[in-house]
């Protein structure tokens, strides 16, 4: 079984869960939640997180200032970082992208598009 | 001849001392006298001027409060109106979704309860366990077996939709966290106003929030009838945007 370290960031306690089952039933088992950027930021300092999941829209450290943190710290620059908002600006897509996102899958969002992305970011990850 | 106006009488006295200094050639009784009249003269401007700029102040406040609370009532309120109806409705699909997928798991929890149940009739009605393996029996518990097999997957996926279906909780807290805001910033406005109205000292205009937080910044949740011209569709055009970055790279 694959040993892949997860954390995952939202403000909505709800959302967690709901990842945090879907990488269960993924056969993901080792997840860490985090509630915004700031409770994540020296959570992913100080662990050795393999992927990074976060919302955009959190009180505190929003997800994209947290993207920029982790992509600006070179420990972390490499970690793959999958967006998982409900925000569908295209501006904001764009700016996630340049400041360095691996991912960005849409709320409301089904299982198939998470294994999806998180297959392709594993992927990636693999081959570099 | 008509009577002196008080306002140029009351400096009589400064002035007389002003003229008496200047004809001695009193250089320091001529400064005490002036500035004693200057300080006459600031004595009956600054009231004035206090008034003046209260007035200039609160018609600001005043203002800037009936401009927002129009942008409020005009815009804000109506479209809060639509987040809000929107949130009912997703929690209605939520709800239902949530009941027909339950109401989906109930005939398979029954069928593999009716089928277990009828099996361990079977066999216990056989005194003679080998009998019991000689007859259909077998057969029957491998048919039940397959039928639970596919049930179960059935399950399964059901409890991951109703795990998915519970996301509405996200995306409707978002909405309605946005129209919280909202309501704070109409009590503020109309608190002002109000303040304005029973003539209080207004010290401050009252600031044109953004109807969403800073930390906000986008858009949230995309509301039905509410669409932004710079939003997604959904999912696929959001790859398609990726790729075409990704390319032009």
């Amino acid at each position: 079984m694959s040993t892949v370290k997860f954390l995952v960031v939202d403000d909505f306690s709800t959302m967690r869960r709901i990842v945090k089952n879907l990488l269960q039933e993924l056969g993901y088992n080792d997840i860490t939640e985090a509630d915004d950027g700031n409770t994540a930021l020296p959570l992913l300092q100080a662990g050795s997180f393999d992927v990074l999941i976060t919302d955009w829209n959190m009180p505190g450290m929003p997800g994209i200032d947290l993207l920029k943190a982790v992509r600006a710290d070179a420990k972390l620059a490499k970690l793959p970082v999958l967006m998982l908002t409900a925000e569908a600006k295209r501006e904001q897509i764009v700016e996630a992208v340049q400041a360095g996102a691996s991912g960005y899958v849409i709320k409301p969002f089904t299982a198939v598009t998470l294994k999806e992305k998180l297959d392709k970011m594993l992927a990636a990850r693999a081959a570099a | 001849m008509s009577p002196v106006p008080p306002e140029p009488e009351r400096f009589r006295a400064q002035v007389a001392a002003l003229q008496l200094a200047l004809d001695g050639g009193d250089a320091a009784a001529f400064r005490h006298a002036f500035d004693a009249l200057s300080e006459q003269m600031d004595s009956g401007l600054l009231p004035e001027l206090k008034r003046l700029t209260a007035t200039a102040q609160s018609a600001l406040a005043r203002f800037s409060a009936e401009a927002r609370l129009d942008s409020l009532a005009g815009h804000e309120v109506p479209d809060a109106r639509k987040r809000l109806t929107h949130v009912v409705k997703l929690t209605d699909e939520a709800a239902h979704r949530t009941m027909d997928l339950v109401d989906g798991c109930v005939p398979l929890v029954d069928e593999a309860a009716r089928g277990s149940a009828l099996l361990l009739e079977t066999w216990d009605s056989y005194g003679d366990r080998d009998l019991a393996i000689a007859s259909l029996w077998p057969e029957r518990a491998a048919m039940f077996l397959e039928r639970t097999r596919s049930d179960s997957e059935a399950l399964r996926a059901n409890l991951s939709e109703l795990l998915m279906a519970q996301g509405y909780q996200d995306i409707t807290g978002q909405i309605i966290r946005s129209v919280i805001s909202l309501v704070d910033e109409l009590e503020r406005v109309l608190g002002k106003l109000v303040a304005i109205a029973d003539g209080h000292e207004v010290t401050s205009v009252v600031r044109a929030l953004p109807s969403q937080q800073d930390w906000q910044r986008g858009l949230g949740p995309q509301v039905a009838g509410l669409e932004s011209a710079d939003a997604v569709a959904g999912q696929d055009d959001i790859d398609a945007l990726l790729s075409q970055m990704a390319a032009g790279k």
